[in-house]
């Protein structure tokens, strides 16, 4: 079982806030106002306890956004929010007065709008402190109940990065995930991706 | 493919294409987009995308770009996040009105010697000008469940989301909330002397009477049921509430509509009772509910045609006139 040393735990924290952060910058060009996001922790988790993990703050309804990822390794990228968090975020951008039940496919493809910016931006920041390259397709979106997530529990050769993520908008604060599914060989890629890293700042 | 005719393909979609190289450059676009700006491909090839349209500059576009070029990532533009971002006109009265084509771009990179990056642009006018018109119309349904069919003011339901609501603001903001109560008295006797519907008619009147005694359009009155109204009041301590509920309970008396019954003087009258607070964070919103509630009984006690106002500090209730 693969494991992440603290090492390789703090560049990774590192990395991806650099690319939160970039994409909290992305976020506040578009609504006007001041968008804080931050990733407080990173862990391994493998996929049958990945629902349980989950499911102790309390998603129910998730709103995901993926896209798919290629380079050294390759990633299935999620970002899940509670439904009710990506409506707030959504309807703080978009429109106020919104109700759940007027989530349309036009809010759908906001919400998929910004998981992409931030996605993107986790990915961009990897690939330039590890300069490496990507290939990374359009985002998706999804509604899903934790029940019916397809994605984990099935591929028992997968593991899963998983980041929790704070958005902060008009004095609200949301919390959702980032997952990022990958494969062994994929995982293992990644942290020979983090120890080169380490070792070009001298702290291999 | 021959490249004739994938480029006969490419000029026959319903689509905007531009396809940009490894510098950005743009190499050529299809007639799709030639017709909606106006711009021929010819015109076009060689620049940079901001130097056929300065205007983008400001937008997300120029950045999802160079993602394409620089780390190979793929964007989406969505319309309801960006205004309009290309020049795009679906009609020429558009162009002059400077009314722009709504649009979903997809921006994403391609690995061949002659595109690096390829833009495509929907037109989704239509669908943004249905979605207005069923947000309208879903905003005139919501309007009308969260009404009292009767009196026209809000209902249990706008109730308790307005509650709910201001509740949470006034917690994030810590600033006080306060709830009247208000309830008619001897309403049953009404009822009964008069017959339900001239019971209605003095609900509608009543309801009426403290909807128009408010001193801003924000303030809503809602039916808690029966013949209680519920009104929050953000923003607004214990003192002030006291001063609206005396206003509001003698612009109901002023009413003057006759009661015969009425145990406080031959005319319809309400009791109010307050209750404000900055709620603390682990507060539910049933506190403050409770606390008029039982402001409201005391000043059913205390005679009725008078408010009384719940002290958090002392747990006492007092008389607000």
């Amino acid at each position: 079982m693969i494991e992440l040393s603290e090492m390789q735990r703090d560049a990774l924290g590192e990395l991806f806030n650099i690319g939160v952060g970039r994409a909290a910058n992305s976020l506040s060009m578009i609504v006007r106002e001041e968008v804080e996001l931050s990733a407080p922790s990173v862990s391994l988790v493998h996929p049958k306890d990945v629902a349980s993990t989950l499911l102790g703050s309390d998603l129910r309804e998730l709103s995901m956004v993926t896209i798919d990822f290629a380079g050294p390794f390759d990633a299935q990228t999620i970002l899940l929010f509670p439904e009710r968090n990506a409506l707030a975020i959504v309807s703080h951008m978009l429109d106020p007065d919104m109700t759940p039940e007027e989530m349309s496919e036009f809010e759908q493809e906001a919400m998929c709008e910004v998981g992409n910016i931030i996605l993107n931006a986790c990915i961009s920041s990897l690939a330039d402190e590890f300069q490496v390259e990507f290939e990374g397709g359009l985002p998706e979106h999804h509604f899903s109940d934790s029940d019916g997530l397809p994605l984990f529990g099935e591929d028992r050769g997968q593991v899963i990065l998983l980041l929790q993520i704070q958005l902060g908008m008009r004095q609200e604060r949301m919390q959702g995930h980032l997952l990022f599914l990958l494969s062994v060989s994929s995982m293992q890629a990644l942290l020979d991706c983090v120890d080169q890293y380490l070792e070009r700042l001298g702290m291999g | 493919m021959d490249p004739e005719f994938s480029a006969q393909l490419i000029d026959h979609l319903q689509v905007g294409v531009i396809q940009l190289d490894g510098e950005g450059r743009i190499t050529s676009w299809n007639t799709w987009v030639a017709r909606h700006s106006g711009l021929s491909t010819t015109e076009a090839a060689g620049k940079r995308l901001e130097e056929v349209f300065p205007g983008i500059q400001a937008s997300r576009l120029p950045a999802s770009i160079e993602q394409a070029l620089r780390f190979r990532l793929s964007s989406m533009l969505a319309p309801g996040l960006n205004a309009s971002i290309l020049p795009l006109y679906n009609k020429k009265a558009d162009r002059a009105l400077d009314q722009r084509m709504q649009q979903l771009i997809y921006v994403t990179p391609i690995r061949h010697p002659q595109c690096a990056c390829l833009i495509q642009v929907q037109d989704m006018t239509a669908t943004v000008r249905r979605e207005r018109r069923l947000r309208a119309q879903s905003s005139k349904l919501i309007a009308t469940t969260y009404r009292d069919a009767l009196t026209g003011v809000g209902n249990r339901r706008r109730f308790d989301h307005d509650l709910s609501q201001l509740f949470l603001a006034a917690q994030n903001e810590q600033k006080p909330l306060a709830l009247l109560m208000i309830d008619v008295d001897d309403f049953k006797a009404y009822n009964d002397r008069f017959g339900h519907p001239k019971g209605d008619e003095c609900l509608v009147m009543v309801a009426r009477a403290l909807q128009e005694g408010l001193r801003q359009k924000a303030d809503r009155v809602s039916r808690y049921g029966g013949e209680e109204f519920g009104l929050p009041l953000p923003d607004t301590d214990l003192e002030m509430a006291c001063v609206i509920a005396e206003r509001l309970r003698q612009r109901v008396n002023g009413l003057k509509i006759p009661h015969p019954a009425s145990r406080t003087g031959g005319h319809v009258t309400v009791s109010i009772g307050v209750s404000a607070m900055v709620p603390r964070l682990d507060q539910p919103a049933d506190i403050l509910v409770a606390q008029s509630d039982l402001a409201l009984y005391t000043a059913k006690d205390h005679g009725r045609n008078t408010s009384v106002y719940f002290e958090p500090e002392s747990n006492e209730l007092r008389s607000c006139s």
